[in-house]
């Protein structure tokens, strides 16, 4: 045993305030700075807790409480939509578009998947820190500790009513103006969303008519601020897409993007 | 071309095939049904596992809620229960690694000690969720403990009398029960690695 381990007398109150506040029911946490020794007494005392008669089961208000927030997030899946010719159509041109890309798209296909495969790697990251559980956007697409870049996009004069594409070497993706016609508390600001479908990550593409993006794999369909539409084809739990940050400086929009391996400017996505 | 081909590929190629052929209109209730089931069988066995690393019933419940949101928000539904299962299993285990990391803060020079030490910290073994309840590892130590140790533990913690009670009901001061108390949580925590053959 190691001499930090030696038994002090302030080790034997703490642990009693310890137990004391675990009996009242209390939230406790174990003193800072413990030696490994020391955190496994406070471990210790956590489990044996768990085992008093009173502390087994999950109450059933907190349960059934649960169980409706659940219910909730699986109900903010997109819903079929109540045309029901829609839902085939998207099927159909998925299944032919899909078929024929994989035929004979060959590199373009390739592409988007690698690109894909980048970016869930970051978004899963970003979604395993604990996080805001009321954010619809689930956090930011950019780990923390992720060394960023600022891209330039283009000149704000020159950004119209319409989503304005964006390929850094790291993320593909659009910007657009907000003016906050679904009620979004970020209107009149800029928006940067990722343009990596959430479902397999193929790039969408932004078409004027409706005002959409597109996926071109499997149906999946957002609107222009890249949340899940209704017509969208139905994926299983299909999440909008995911945000950057954006700022506008002497008249130029940028994105923040994570440093890629080549150089900072914009490159044209093969 | 070629790497579609590949074995990657393939499987890809498979999943892809699989989530249109699956792609029919979801059956509302049926998954309704599913989530319900699913729901029942795990809230037990992870609200039990989370109550035994922070010991109050506050925690448990946030903590139990954050992971099966998480869990949801980013399961994969072509999975089967099982993997799926398997999913919750291991947001449950980095949910309590990230809270180890906030509340058992351990001093950086006793890092190496850590390891050395066997702190289970984040890496712990799946079975610790699924196999034991708490309540059956606490009672297996109980048996392997010294018998002023076993009472001690069993005043406190099972019996839940205070320090005083304790006291009187062992026939010692209130101050030998704090220590008393303290060296019988640090064997049971020796004797943890050999009596339930977690690491």
């Amino acid at each position: 045993m190691s001499d930090e381990d030696q038994e002090r007398f302030e080790d034997y109150l703490e642990l009693e305030q310890y137990i004391e506040q675990l009996q009242a029911g209390r939230v406790a946490h174990p003193p800072a700075e413990l030696t490994p020794g020391r955190a496994n007494i406070y471990r210790m005392a956590a489990l044996f807790r768990s085992a008093s008669p009173e502390s087994g089961e999950p109450r059933p208000e907190f349960a059934a409480e649960l169980q409706t927030r659940l219910e909730q997030e699986l109900q903010q899946r997109p819903k079929v939509a109540p045309r029901a010719l829609k839902p085939e159509k998207a099927q159909k041109k998925g299944l032919q578009v899909s078929r024929r890309a994989l035929l004979t798209g060959g590199a373009a296909v390739a592409a988007s998947l690698a690109a894909g495969a980048g970016i869930n790697h970051v978004v899963e990251q970003a979604r395993a820190t604990p996080n805001q559980s009321s954010d619809p956007y689930a956090g930011r697409i950019i780990a923390s500790n992720v060394p960023t870049t600022w891209h330039l996009v283009t000149a704000l004069a020159d950004l119209g009513d319409k989503a304005v594409r964006f390929a850094s070497d790291t993320i593909v993706g659009y910007i657009i103006r907000d003016d906050g016609d679904g009620g979004d508390p970020d209107k009149g600001k800029i928006i940067a969303i990722s343009a990596a479908c959430t479902h397999m990550g193929c790039i969408v593409q932004w078409h004027d008519a409706d005002r959409k993006y597109h996926c071109p794999c499997h149906g999946g369909l957002f609107t222009e601020y890249g949340h899940v539409d209704a017509g969208a084809a139905p994926i299983r739990y299909l999440r909008s897409l995911p945000r950057l940050n954006t700022k506008v400086d002497s008249g130029n929009v940028y994105v923040e993007v994570p440093v890629g391996q080549g150089s900072t400017s914009t490159k044209t996505w093969q | 071309m070629s790497t579609l081909r590949s074995n990657q590929g393939k499987s890809h190629l498979a999943r892809v095939e699989q989530s249109i052929t699956s792609m029919q209109v979801p059956r509302r209730e049926e998954d309704v049904q599913e989530f319900q089931t699913f729901y029942q069988e795990n809230l037990g066995l992870i609200y039990r596992y989370v109550y035994s690393k922070v010991g109050n019933r506050e925690e448990a419940e946030d903590l139990t809620s954050q992971i099966f949101i998480k869990a949801i928000r980013g399961v994969d539904t072509q999975r089967g229960p099982q993997s799926i299962q398997k999913w919750l299993f291991q947001v449950a285990r980095t949910t309590i690694a990230d809270y180890w990391r906030v509340y058992y803060r351990v001093s950086v020079n006793s890092l190496e000690e850590l390891l050395e030490g066997g702190w289970e910290g984040p890496a712990e073994a799946e079975p610790a969720i699924v196999s034991s309840r708490p309540t059956e590892r606490v009672q297996c130590i109980l048996q392997a403990l010294p018998d002023h140790y076993r009472e001690v533990l069993t005043c406190r913690f099972l019996l839940n009398l205070s320090l005083r009670e304790t006291a009187l009901r062992l026939g010692l001061t209130e101050a030998n029960v704090k220590v008393l108390q303290f060296r019988a949580l640090k064997r049971a925590a020796d004797l943890e690695h050999i009596t339930t053959g977690s690491r």
